[in-house]
């Protein structure tokens, strides 16, 4: 396996591999060239710290999907180096992506999150079947009491509202112990009470089962669930808070849409 | 407007119509195809026959009853006086004697083979009369002057490579006779793809014919009487022994020969038809896909105010381009196809000459077809559309799952294809043959009907068997795969259909044909006792060649058999236009025929054989007499002395006596030469040994073929194979179609997917894990459609067999390999099929996809 470990590169985590789940420094995404170009990150430094929920949220534009996109190895960068964990990803070959992904990370999106010809219990084993795996029976079982779906399993996704859609898509997120679970903003398509239901779990899952989350979210209500929030705007992190409550949050965003209308 | 935006919606959707469309320019392409190369084979014929046709012949007269030449019967004649009545009547310009034969050989001394068309068309040799109406002329050397001289036509000198002074031989019933070749002549017309040779014509009259006769006056007029009073002026100077035709009679003498044009133009239309039928599946299809995907388009027009109606027609303004575009293309290639054709006709040996036919029926046909099917195929689809509601533009997502393949379809298909079982059922066990083929026909077409209404109801239950395996075999592609072919019923049935109706053709055809080959050669091991089997390209054997073959050594005998054109009037007063088998006494060592009641021996000693059939529709029994009438006034009574047993295919339908029996109204000089010969080796001789002998002793006459039983049921084997390769060129039309089906069903499928294809992707499943699943999908979808086509084609298969049980098609015979085989390629073609969407899929971009709305 010598050869296969020296295919990847495996530069040192400039956080250090025990902080963080996630690093990226100076990362640059550019769309077009010369005068047509549009850049969606300007040279972002961010370090996702293990075991904590952080959220990214900015007005629309700002580039927070662009980021995460580019964290979780789906898009690649203009400039910059990112890593996951030990691993750097920038430069990675798509079937080593798709590995990292596949073993690594956590997706959950804003909608259609599940495969309709699979019931509920076989879009949660999903990426462990893809990476011909066997579930950890026992953890299975932990995650499907705490997102309390232990009555649905045998639906399949169109039987089933779409607050508990989502749910099974936390669960399957959680189910294969990825290091970091990205999610797109999970709850953009939902009432306020099952938005709150899913947090909740999110927030669960990180204080009871250690778990790493980041999320994109442009709903201060959802930020107030996390340990920590990074505010981009025009490709840059403009501001941090920890510790963060909606009104808080709320309050910062305000900040922005002041400072374009003015 | 709404013209305009169903034209903005088909090029916006034209990537996806690619397929449909060559489905119906293929179609079209046959059909039109098909009709310019039949009207421009036609138009060149009419040609030739107007230009060879004299203004009038005179023929010896001949009817039903005269053994032609190709049944070993003489050639007949015109007594040369004749000519020169002919040419004494007012307003003849001029008559000719002329001397054509077509039961004569043409052989190249140096090889010892045949040298001439071998394929049907016929090999002429006669007298060369530098008459108006003669297709050829003369392009090097010169016209044979003395009985040492031949001249040959072009085409086929070319064929066996002679040239001037080349030898040439030529065997007629009368012997064989060797020439030097003194000219070549060429066609100045169409060349039908007959060999001709010509000697001078006392040659001719003595070595082909063997009197100073001639075959046919042709006349030419001086114009001061028409073709017509010229015929009656000639008819009355001649008498009533003989046929006076006008030139356009003669043309449309010719004219009626030309049945295997007909033949090739139905079995073409036959493949248009199937692609029709198969496109027609494949447009409904696209439709459906696009109305599905267009789900919110819809609804958001039918929100600002578009009625059903509109919606309805917009889909069907777009089904009305593709047609037009398609018969615009497919009219275009037929031509290609037709001068395709017309290589393949000129390869043969018939040279087409002259600019395409193509007449104004043919565009009609190709826009009326390729328009049509297209609006009719799109209907369905089209009212499916016209039902969305307003409301769809405010759901979620675009791709709502299809309705459930509802009751109503299900009883439907179940009814019809119970029904269609049920006729099948009654058609095997049915008594008479004829009743048993119109149940069949129909049986054939119900649970054809059946199956396809079926086929979404049987998708689920099927796929879930066959794709039992694929999770265990290929994990979660397999798992995907198969669940994906089962998600959308509807469209894998008519995706799956496509493919059943080539496979279904193809398998019952080859249950049929291989029946057919072992109930021959079940047959001929169970009644044939001759050893060897001799029979001739070019009608009879000449007395010279029943000599040699009874020469060869460790030979028991040798049988002739003759073939004698009668009417047989039986004691109910009923008559029957048939034939009587001659044969020598020998005959029942060499076929025993299976008695019901008499005696073979007695039927070859003063009596007649008849089958059970006609015993029973006549009320015949031993002993009653037949009424037998040969023509020309001669008669005699036989007395029926064996009825044979019903389904043996060498005797059934056969009248077999004795020749000393016929020579008794016939006399032995007027009878025609026999047409088969057979023989048997003598008691202890090598049987190899007997046959290498008959072989050398026949070797001068290449014209023959000299068979053991083995070699005969080979000869038997490869003319089913050749019908047999008709039914692998329809199997192959039918996949090709059935392809571009299931590569079309995939595509939109993957485009239909992007986003469940960008989650798959996200989440971790690999490029090539992801093209395996399409692979897989492919390859399920396809085996469904050809598990339905080989089953239906069983049950075809084994009906007709049972059908035609009575008629000598007693022994079934299921070809497993050919099935296997069949079942095998369609496997390859789901992969196949998936190659282009696979590839596609793996390449989508993971974040466009999930992107994508």
């Amino acid at each position: 396996m010598t050869t296969a470990t020296a295919a990847v590169q495996t530069s040192e985590n400039p956080g250090g591999p025990s902080a963080n789940a996630a690093s990226a420094r100076l990362v640059t995404k550019a769309y077009g060239s010369g005068e047509t170009r549009v850049t969606a990150l300007d040279a972002v430094d961010v370090d996702i710290q293990r075991g904590r929920f952080t959220a990214i949220m900015g007005p629309s534009g700002s580039g927070k999907s662009t980021l995460m996109h580019c964290l979780a190895g789906l898009d690649t960068v203009t400039e910059g180096r990112i890593w996951i964990g030990d691993t750097e990803i920038t430069g990675l070959k798509d079937k080593q992506l798709t590995k990292l992904r596949r073993d690594k990370i956590g997706f959950i999106f804003q909608s259609f999150n599940l495969l309709p010809t699979l019931n509920a219990l076989e879009n949660i084993t999903l990426p462990m079947d893809i990476a011909g795996r066997k579930a950890d029976q026992a953890w299975l079982e932990q995650v499907v009491e705490t997102v309390g779906l232990a009555d649905r399993l045998k639906h399949r996704p169109t039987q089933l509202s779409g607050g508990q859609q989502q749910r099974v898509a936390v669960a399957r997120a959680l189910a294969a112990r990825p290091e970091i679970i990205f999610g797109d903003e999970p709850t953009g398509n939902l009432d306020s009470r099952s938005g709150s239901e899913v947090l909740t779990f999110l927030r669960r899952s990180v204080d009871e089962l250690a778990q790493t989350i980041v999320m994109v979210t442009h709903d201060p209500v959802a930020a107030g669930y996390a340990d920590r929030v990074l505010f981009l705007a025009d490709g840059v992190i403009v501001d941090e808070m920890h510790a963060p409550t909606a009104d808080s949050v709320l309050e910062r965003m305000r900040r922005f849409d002041g400072k374009r209308t003015s | 407007m709404l013209l305009k935006l169903s034209l903005r919606s088909f090029l916006a959707h034209k990537g996806r119509m690619v397929l449909s469309l060559i489905a119906v320019v293929l179609s079209v392409a046959f059909v039109s195809g098909t009709l310019v190369f039949s009207n421009t084979a036609t138009a060149t014929f009419d040609k030739l026959f107007a230009s060879t046709a004299s203004d009038v012949a005179v023929q010896p007269k001949t009817d039903k009853l005269s053994a032609g030449q190709d049944q070993g019967g003489k050639t007949p004649v015109i007594p040369a006086g004749q000519v020169a009545e002919v040419a004494a009547q007012p307003g003849v310009k001029s008559a000719t004697g002329e001397v054509m034969v077509e039961n004569a050989t043409l052989v190249n001394p140096a090889t010892n083979k045949s040298v001439g068309p071998t394929s049907g068309a016929p090999t002429l040799v006669g007298a060369w009369t530098p008459t108006p109406g003669n297709p050829l002329t003369i392009t090097s050397g010169q016209a044979p002057r003395d009985s040492s001289q031949i001249m040959l036509d072009a085409d086929t000198a070319k064929k066996a490579k002679l040239g001037l002074g080349s030898p040439l031989r030529v065997i007629t019933t009368i012997g064989s006779y060797d020439f030097t070749v003194s000219g070549i002549a060429t066609f100045t017309t169409t060349n039908p793809g007959a060999a001709m040779a010509f000697t001078d014509v006392p040659t001719a009259q003595r070595d082909l014919l063997g009197s100073a006769d001639f075959t046919s006056i042709e006349t030419y007029g001086d114009g001061s009487r028409s073709n017509d009073q010229l015929k009656a002026e000639i008819a009355s100077a001649v008498g009533g022994g003989f046929d006076v035709k006008t030139a356009a009679e003669q043309k449309s003498d010719g004219s009626k020969n030309l049945g295997f044009l007909d033949f090739m133009k139905y079995a073409m239309l036959g493949f248009a038809g199937i692609s029709l039928l198969v496109g027609g599946f494949l447009i409904i299809n696209t439709f459906s896909m696009l109305v599905a995907q267009r789900t919110r388009e819809i609804g958001l027009m039918r929100a600002i105010g578009s009625s059903r109606r509109q919606v309805n027609q917009s889909v069907l303004i777009e089904a009305l381009a593709l047609g037009v575009l398609g018969s615009t293309l497919g009219l275009l290639a037929g031509l290609g196809l037709a001068e395709i054709l017309i290589a393949l006709m000129k390869s043969l040996g018939m040279n087409l000459q002259g600019a395409l036919q193509i007449g104004w029926t043919v565009p009609v046909a190709a826009y009326a077809i390729g328009i049509v099917i297209t609006v009719l195929a799109a209907w369905i689809p089209a009212r499916r559309a016209g039902k969305i509601s307003p409301m769809a533009a405010l759901r979620d997502h675009g791709t709502p799952s299809e309705a459930r393949a509802n009751t109503i379809r299900a009883i439907l298909g179940l009814v019809l294809t119970a029904g269609g079982g049920g006729l099948l059922v009654l058609a095997a066990t049915a008594k008479k043959a004829a009743t048993g083929g119109s149940y069949l026909g129909l049986g054939v077409l119900l649970t054809l009907v059946g199956f396809v209404v079926l086929g979404p109801l049987l998708s689920t239950g099927v796929i879930r068997v066959l794709g039992a395996l694929l999770p265990a075999l290929f994990g979660p592609s397999g798992k995907l795969a198969q669940r994906n072919a089962m998600r959308n019923p509807r469209r894998t049935g008519a995706t799956a259909a496509a493919l059943m109706i080539g496979l279904s053709l193809v398998t019952g055809a080859s249950v049929v044909t291989s029946s057919m080959v072992s109930s021959a050669t079940a047959q001929i091991d169970k009644s044939v006792g001759a050893d060897y089997i001799v029979t001739s390209r070019t009608g009879g054997m000449s007395p010279a060649i029943v000599q040699a073959a009874s020469g060869a050594s460790g030979l028991a005998h040798i049988t002739e058999q003759k073939i004698l054109p009668a009417n047989i009037t039986t004691p109910d007063g009923k008559t029957t236009e048939t034939q009587v088998d001659a044969s020598s006494p020998t005959f029942v060592d060499d076929l025993h025929l299976p008695v019901t009641a008499g005696s073979p021996q007695a039927a070859f000693s003063g009596g007649i054989s008849v089958d059970q059939t006609f015993a029973k529709d006549h009320n015949l029994s031993i002993g009653d007499k037949l009424a037998i009438d040969y023509g020309k006034g001669r008669t005699q009574s036989v007395p029926v002395a064996l009825i044979t047993t019903e389904g043996n295919s060498l005797s059934d339908h056969s009248f077999n006596t004795s020749i000393a029996t016929v020579t008794e109204a016939v006399p032995a000089a007027d009878q025609p030469l026999p047409v088969l010969l057979l023989g048997k080796a003598a008691p202890g001789a090598d049987v190899e040994k007997s046959l290498s002998s008959l072989q050398d002793a026949l070797t001068a006459y290449p014209q023959l073929s000299v068979k053991d039983q083995a070699g005969y049921k080979q000869i038997i084997q490869s003319q089913v194979d050749q019908l047999l390769y008709m039914v692998y060129g329809l199997l192959g039309l039918a996949i090709a179609v059935a392809v571009l089906g299931v590569v079309n069903t995939l595509a939109l499928s993957v485009v239909e997917r992007t986003r469940e294809i960008g989650l798959l992707r996200a989440i971790g499943l690999s490029r090539r894990q992801l093209r395996r699943m399409i692979r897989l999908e492919s390859v399920v979808i396809a085996l469904f459609g050809a598990l339905l086509g080989t089953g239906l084609g069983l049950a075809w298969g084994i009906s007709s067999q049972k059908v035609l049980a009575t008629q000598g098609l007693d022994t079934l015979t299921v070809p497993v390999g050919t099935i296997v085989v069949i079942l095998l390629l369609s496997a390859l073609v789901g992969l196949g099929a998936a190659l282009l969407p696979a590839f596609r899929a793996g390449r989508m971009n993971v974040l466009a996809a999930i992107a994508t709305d």
